[in-house]
């Protein structure tokens, strides 16, 4: 009897069936594009609001509003920057054309202010989805590895007619890594979602109740 | 308007992501011990007391010389004795005489002091000896008791292994009477093939269950007759439950059988 195997883990992997192969293959590029993506999103939201919290301070400090401008569209804007420039570009081009009605230029700015917001926030939820896909699909796939590995152990068993835990073990080892595999794709895949959504709601509030106080402000000098 | 920005830190989050794969990686393959061996069965011998040594010592072993003592450093002969008194010359003059005596009383007092610094001298040589061979006795017992152990611990081993084999003639005894009822009860369901010349002997590997069951069978080397190989196979499995000894410890014995048959068999 053969119960001294070689269990160690690269050999369970090599000698795994072509289509469970083909899933952990599968699942290790999942894994590693998902874990791409997290790493990208961190940075990407860190500075995202730093530039925020930077722009919010400057904004309040009571700086004229030309030279403000001024000086965001001189750097590479992003996140809040990028609202107020889009605005104030439009409210400024309104306001030197004569005769443009109040409410016009106002709803033309929040329209330009919009369009600005929704680009932030497309930028910043890019690849989410993937997150999120990663996260809810990865463990399917690693179990319809296991599946697929086990019915092969059973299927290999049935030749071999006195059937022993040694003969089944393998098997269904090389079958549990493939579930292994999918789980380790998709915990940090959800957790990495939950906590980037969360964090880009709380950035698109911010943006909101600055595009009405910068409105707000923007009528009062129209006036 | 074309928006286009580029996303911070790509080639960082690459090299990231693949850390924590390899990190992963290696903790899976040097990290998890995946069994590889099966834990080899220990053998216990339960001991109630120690055995009585035996008094006659092992013939294997021999005490070890004990080493002599080097031999001891002769007394000193004491020093002669002073030379005797030379006797006072009259001497006329007393001025001479008085000198004379004063320095002989002088040497006298050397001599005096030279012979105690000699005795001085003897005695710490006789305590130094002293001390060695107190020193020496005492290497000398601790050496033996040594050696009372080492030949106490060896006469132990000894019983032990005497005690152990005659288990194991026991347990042989006991396999050699279980394999003869096997293949008795066997024999009883072999059915003779009518056309069997001489008398071929059949091999079979026999894997048994506790129960006694047969779980696997293998013809290891056929009788070159198929019929009557297959009439003992036949009766193998015929002849299940097979007697087993009532001690269940000795089932590994049994676990593994080699069983021979020949047709006519002079049991």
């Amino acid at each position: 009897m053969n119960v001294t195997q070689d269990l160690s883990f690269l050999s369970l992997i090599t000698h795994a069936s072509v289509v469970v192969q083909l899933v952990m293959l599968g699942l290790l590029l999942a894994s590693l594009m998902s874990w791409w993506y997290i790493f990208q999103k961190m940075f990407a939201i860190n500075v995202a609001k730093q530039t925020t919290e930077k722009f919010e301070r400057e904004f309040w400090s009571g700086l004229d509003m030309q030279s403000l401008f001024q000086k965001v569209n001189s750097r590479d804007a992003g996140g809040m920057e990028s609202i107020f420039e889009g605005g104030f570009q439009e409210f400024s081009k309104l306001r030197r054309q004569t005769g443009a009605d109040v409410a016009l230029v106002m709803e033309s700015t929040r329209r330009a202010m919009r369009a600005a917001y929704h680009r932030e926030l497309d930028l910043l939820e890019a690849h989410l989805p993937f997150l999120a896909t990663v996260g809810s699909v990865s463990p399917y796939v690693g179990l319809f590895g296991t599946v697929w590995g086990i019915m092969n152990a059973f299927r290999s068993l049935s030749s071999v007619g006195q059937a022993t835990l040694a003969h089944v073990a393998p098997g269904i080892a090389e079958a549990l890594i493939a579930t292994a595999m999918g789980l380790f794709a998709a915990i940090p895949a959800v957790i990495a979602y939950n906590r980037y959504s969360s964090e880009i709601d709380r950035l698109a509030t911010r943006f909101d109740s600055f595009m009405e106080e910068f409105s707000n402000i923007l009528q009062r000098q129209v006036k | 308007m074309v928006f286009e920005r580029k996303q911070p830190g790509q080639w960082k989050a690459g090299a990231l992501a693949l850390l924590v794969h390899v990190l992963f990686l290696g903790l899976m393959i040097f990290g998890v011990s995946w069994q590889n061996t099966e834990p080899s069965g220990v053998e216990v011998e339960l001991w109630s007391e120690m055995p009585a040594p035996a008094r006659v010592a092992p013939p294997q072993h021999k005490p070890e010389p004990a080493p002599k003592p080097e031999p001891r450093p002769k007394p000193v002969p004491p020093e002669p004795k002073p030379e005797p008194k030379p006797e006072p010359k009259q001497v006329k003059a007393d001025i001479e005489l008085k000198a004379k005596e004063e320095e002989k009383k002088k040497r006298r007092e050397e001599e005096l002091k030279q012979q105690k610094e000699k005795q001085k001298q003897e005695e710490e040589k006789r305590k130094q000896e002293q001390e060695k061979k107190q020193k020496q006795d005492e290497e000398k017992r601790k050496l033996e008791a040594r050696q009372q152990q080492e030949r106490e611990r060896v006469e132990a081993e000894n019983a032990r292994k005497a005690e152990f084999a005659a288990q194991q003639s026991a347990g042989q005894k006991v396999l050699d009477d279980f394999t003869g009822r096997i293949k008795a009860k066997i024999k009883r369901f072999v059915i003779l093939p009518p056309d069997l010349a001489g008398n071929p002997q059949a091999e079979f590997d026999v894997t048994l269950m506790p129960t006694g069951e047969v779980l696997n069978l293998k013809l290891t080397r056929s009788s070159g007759s198929s019929a009557y190989d297959s009439a003992v196979e036949r009766a193998i499995y015929k002849a299940q439950p097979l007697p087993l000894p009532p001690d269940p410890g000795l089932f590994g014995k049994f676990r593994e059988l080699h069983l021979k048959f020949k047709p006519r068999e002079d049991l």
